[in-house]
């Protein structure tokens, strides 16, 4: 799971929320769907607090890629 | 032999005649630049156009200079299209100009529109080639130059919106003749990497500094990307050719990173929200559940197993009491009937019917007695009969006559001695 993009983390908790609230699924499928959604919540919220710093880099001549940073971006 | 000689007039009015029959004079383009400008108060421009060896008079009346989209001066290079012909109270000839353009500029709006009608008709704008942004995307590639303001809008509305997402600059020239080869160069580039929204864009400036975001090489660049282009041409009217072309067109480099990235405050908030939906949602489910539950072990039947046999008992001896009131109600009836029956008078005293009849027997038999002829012999009367005839008359007898009577009992036989 976690290696999954945040994009379709988000749309399998969306998924989840909407498939339990629709109702009508039985308890044990619903208890796994709750467990399943706060195990993406977790992996969401983490993805989002995970970035210490902005990772900006810059095409170079020779083809590779260098750190970026803009006067006032330090 | 006289010499002939004409008027001015007649001179000039010829003249003006040659001018005005010849066709290449009729509709002339011309090119130059503007001196001794001067604006009539009726709004008519007088001018004169020339170039570094040559000069023209130019007239332009006020119902062409009304339509101008921008303000002639001295100096000014400007394209013309109009006729010539002379003014005969000078005798001098002019440009009567109709249509007046800015030069440079009007090429480039001419370039520009004609460039737009050509990639309309080729379908590069069509909506079903916009390919979709992803919502979340995680490499976002920058193509524009990478000093400026444009590069560092951008990257301070990604890092304050969306910080996880990773930027990848790709710089490039944004103005000049190099810009747009350069731009092309590093959309192919970049699609050479696994990013998921390219921005290209720069910041805004005169219609000749955009001009490379009006080229066709970059439009047909844009158009042939994989990965979806979002235009950020730093200019909020006019919309360039690469803005048609894009996939989104945002108005400047800063719109385009908003567009490009989610909010990281909206998205936690929108986490929290599922987090609270869906436990609050299994809590009721549970607490539903556990209800159910509490209701099926109070209810009657698991609290008392016996009262279902007790309920069964009960409707069964409910049920014979029915039966036995019912039999007791039927043989009651019939009881009744019986002691009705029993109870009536003739029943119990039949002999009653038989004296009824007895004295209805003696009553008839009275009667008939009382009518039996003889038994009225018995009060001491007599029959007389002649010939077994009953005599009821002296006339119908005669003296001699042998006649029977019948007494009560016993009869006898006598001889009539006189009649009368």
């Amino acid at each position: 799971m976690e290696k999954k993009k945040f994009e379709e983390l988000m749309t399998d908790l969306e998924k989840i929320v909407k498939e339990l609230e629709q109702g009508d699924i039985d308890l044990e499928v619903s208890i796994e769907k709750y467990t399943e959604a706060m195990k993406l919540v977790k992996i969401c919220g983490d993805k989002l607090g995970s970035a210490l710093e902005s990772v900006n880099k810059i095409r170079t001549e020779n083809g590779g890629f260098t750190d970026f940073k803009t006067e006032d971006n330090q | 032999m006289e010499k002939r000689y004409i008027t001015v007039s007649t001179l000039n009015r010829y003249l003006k005649n040659k001018l005005d029959t010849d066709s290449n004079l009729a509709r002339v383009s011309l090119k130059g630049e503007i001196s001794n400008f001067k604006g009539h108060t009726r709004g008519h421009l007088y001018f004169t156009l020339k170039d570094e060896t040559s000069r023209i008079s130019a007239v332009m009346f006020q119902f062409n200079a009304s339509k101008l989209s921008f303000k002639p001066e001295d100096g000014m290079t400007v394209l013309v299209e109009g006729k010539i012909s002379i003014y005969e109270a000078t005798g001098a000839y002019q440009i009567y100009v109709e249509n007046m353009e800015e030069d440079g500029l009007g090429n480039l709006y001419l370039k520009y529109e004609e460039l737009k009608k050509h990639l309309a008709t080729r379908g590069l704008f069509n909506e079903e080639h916009k390919k979709p942004l992803p919502k979340f995307p995680e490499k976002i590639g920058i193509i524009t130059a990478p000093t400026g303001a444009a590069v560092k809008d951008i990257l301070s509305t990604i890092k304050r919106r969306y910080p996880i997402c990773e930027t990848y600059l790709f710089p490039c020239l944004v103005q000049g003749e190099l810009a747009k080869d350069d731009i092309v160069k590093q959309i192919i580039e970049a699609n050479n990497h696994d990013l998921d929204i390219l921005i290209v864009g720069r910041g805004g400036g005169s219609i000749e500094d955009l001009w490379a975001f009006n080229e066709e090489v970059v439009a047909e660049a844009i158009f042939n990307s994989k990965i979806p282009i979002i235009s950020a041409v730093g200019h909020e009217i006019d919309f360039t050719i690469a803005d048609f072309v894009a996939d989104l067109r945002a108005p400047t480099p800063t719109g385009a990173a908003e567009i490009a990235v989610p909010n990281i405050a909206d998205l936690n908030v929108l986490i929290s929200q599922y987090k609270i939906r869906t436990t609050n949602l299994i809590g009721h489910l549970l607490k539903n559940q556990q209800i159910k539950l509490n209701n099926l072990k109070n209810s009657y039947v698991l609290k008392s197993p016996l009262a279902v046999y007790e309920q069964k008992e009960q409707k069964l001896s409910n049920l014979v009491s029915t039966l036995n009131s019912l039999i007791q109600n039927n043989l009651q009836y019939k009881i009744n009937k019986y002691t009705y029956i029993t109870g009536n008078y003739i029943i119990n005293n039949p002999e009653s019917l038989f004296i009824n009849y007895q004295n209805k027997y003696n009553l008839i038999l009275n009667k008939l007695e009382l009518l039996n002829p003889i038994s009225i012999l018995s009060k001491g009367y007599s029959v007389v009969k002649l010939e077994n005839k009953i005599i009821k008359s002296a006339e119908n007898i005669k003296a001699g006559d042998v006649v029977d009577i019948q007494l009560h009992q016993g009869e006898i036989k006598a001889k009539v001695e006189k009649v009368g």
